[in-house]
């Protein structure tokens, strides 16, 4: 017993340093638009809009395995969708963004509909061909999305307002995922990660679990959409729709680790840390470098971050190792 | 009379011209333990997969308390209370023992922790206990056959359609499935096991027993009749056998 009361002690010291990390995390972030240059704002700004998107990739493909290379369909709906709205109308910023976010929502039920027959490589390339689609039908839908001109937005959303929405945007992500991580809806994804025939075999409706991870994954890029254009002030189909982006934030979430909670804060945070920092120290090379580690990653540490510190603990937890594991006879 | 709990009604399923079951017909009553005999390929898996609705009869029909379920997706027979075992055993491997039972157990109640309450008295009745915070994957073969049991039972089911749960498994093992499918019986669900190889579990646990050989019904009656019937001794053990089984 005497080792279980020190377990739950330094488990108990553990989640206690957690919390002080993330206080300490949220009162830097409050206060660092008083303090900071515009540059290091606007740098925190795009990292929130990541952070927030790879937690939007997260709950569909790091829970379910649904791996997407088209959230980015969802960032430029929401885009598109704000600067429409407020060309023709004269919607203050925030509205416009919510009106993004739920046109996106609306939109990924169809889609997701139709594209969730995919499994497999055949869904993440489904999802990429979408977003490209999406982007013809912006440049092709002149009367409507002014095609390759693009839409020139007011200056009417400050670095310092759209800041705290990002931040906001991330916070809502980390609440929503740790909710859907605890529920009951949670387990059913991870069931569908795992074994899809299985989870429908034990009740688990497998189609509607799906959509509704894809619609709810759906709202944080195209909210992240919606403050970048603001940021940007224009809008055009090459960045409403940045193919880059994808791959960044899919490596992030990786990273950090795809299905957990806190992964892709970490991951976000940590992989634009790297990036900068190379790119200020060794500008020539610095994607030679980046790409070298985005490798190294993926080789060696292909969970990402949170499932490797999982399993340290676990092991340190469990002298004992686990059960053989005796091969089936087929 | 009231409707027997599971009726399969003159079910034929082709592949592509290969006839994997041909006019099979069978009932299961409420709280018996029916044994589908047959060699490899008989047909057996392909019959569970058409009950539980994953895959569509060419012909026939499948009642479930008197009511046709075909066109019924595999989550709502599960629902209604059709659990099943698979032959290859396809536990969640990455989710721990508890997580795996809870996640049928939602097919019952609404909240995460009530599911977890209910599969931890499920991994009591099943001996998995030990092993609720162990990752499936961690699990023996014949432990995780027996996870897969405790899940189809944390559905509530009425029937219980098990894959070949004792394949593989050591003598000691089999005879603790054997247990626990008696358990099942004792609990009122009815069970409705797969075997392939295995006649002393069959004799011991079978209420009654169906043979399929080549998607077709054999023999049907109680264990100790069908097993000495000429046709079945033919079918698995070759004519010279069924020869010598009539001599005595």
């Amino acid at each position: 017993m005497a080792t279980r009361d020190a377990r739950g002690d330094r488990v108990a010291v553990r989640i206690r340093i957690g919390w002080a990390a993330l206080a300490v995390g949220i009162a830097v972030v409050a206060v660092l638009p008083f303090f900071a240059s515009d540059y290091l704002v606007g740098f925190f700004f795009t990292t929130f809009l990541f952070v927030s998107m790879a937690y939007g990739w997260n709950l569909v493909s790091g829970f379910t395995a649904y791996v997407s290379f088209g959230q980015m369909s969802f960032f430029g709906i929401g885009a598109y969708t704000l600067a429409i709205l407020v060309s023709r109308n004269a919607w203050p910023w925030p509205i416009a963004v919510l009106a993004g976010t739920a046109t996106a929502a609306v939109l990924a039920v169809p889609l997701g509909w139709a594209m969730l027959r995919l499994r497999g490589p055949y869904f993440a390339l489904g999802m990429l061909g979408l977003t490209q689609v999406l982007a013809m039908v912006a440049s092709a839908w002149i009367s409507v999305t002014r095609g390759g001109e693009g839409i020139y937005l007011p200056p009417e959303a400050t670095l310092r307002q759209l800041y705290y929405a990002g931040a906001a945007l991330v916070a809502v992500a980390v609440v929503v995922t740790w909710a859907v991580d605890r529920s009951a809806f949670g387990l059913r994804l991870r069931s569908i990660g795992e074994d899809e025939l299985a989870a429908e075999a034990m009740g688990v409706d497998t189609t509607m679990a799906k959509l509704a991870s894809f619609v709810l994954a759906s709202t944080f890029p195209a909210m992240a959409g919606g403050l970048y254009a603001w940021r940007l002030s224009y809008i055009d189909p090459a960045s409403a729709f940045p193919a880059g982006y994808e791959v960044q934030t899919i490596l992030m979430a990786i990273f950090g680790g795809a299905g957990t909670v806190w992964g892709p804060l970490i991951g976000g945070f940590l992989f634009t840390a790297v990036g900068e920092v190379l790119w200020a120290k060794f500008a020539e090379v610095h994607l030679l470098l980046f790409g070298v580690m985005i490798l190294i990653v993926l080789l060696f540490l292909p969970e990402g971050i949170i499932p490797l510190l999982r399993r340290r603990r676990m092991r340190r937890r469990a002298p004992v190792g686990p059960a053989p594991i005796r091969e089936e006879a087929a | 009379m009231t409707a027997p709990l599971l009726e399969v009604r003159d079910v034929s399923k082709y592949f592509e011209g290969l006839r994997a079951l041909d006019g099979v017909s069978f009932t299961v009553e409420p709280g018996v333990i029916l044994s589908i005999i047959g060699p490899n390929g008989a047909g057996k898996t392909t019959l569970f997969n058409l009950i539980t609705g994953a895959l569509a009869p060419t012909r026939g029909d499948i009642l479930f308390e008197g009511r046709s379920i075909l066109g019924l997706r595999p989550s709502r027979t599960a629902r209604l209370g059709i659990g099943r075992t698979f032959q290859i055993v396809r536990p969640f491997p990455g989710l721990t023992t508890l997580d795996n039972v809870a996640l049928a157990a939602l097919a019952k109640v609404s909240t995460r922790r009530a599911a977890e309450r209910r599969a931890e008295r499920i991994l009591e009745l099943t001996g998995l206990a030990p092993f609720a915070q162990l990752e499936a994957r961690n699990l023996t073969l014949a432990k995780r056959k027996r996870l897969e049991v405790a899940r189809a039972v944390a559905l509530e089911p009425k029937v219980i359609l098990l894959d070949e749960v004792m394949a593989g498994l050591t003598p000691t093992e089999v005879d603790e499935t054997i247990e626990l499918v008696k358990k099942l019986r004792a609990m009122g669900i009815a069970a409705v096991a797969g075997i392939e190889h295995v006649m002393q579990a069959v004799k011991k646990i079978s209420d009654h027993v169906v043979v399929l050989n080549f998607g077709k019904k054999l023999a049907e009656g109680p264990p100790s009749e069908v097993m000495r019937h000429p046709e079945v001794v033919k079918a698995y053990l070759g004519s010279q056998y069924a020869e010598a089984a009539r001599k005595g």
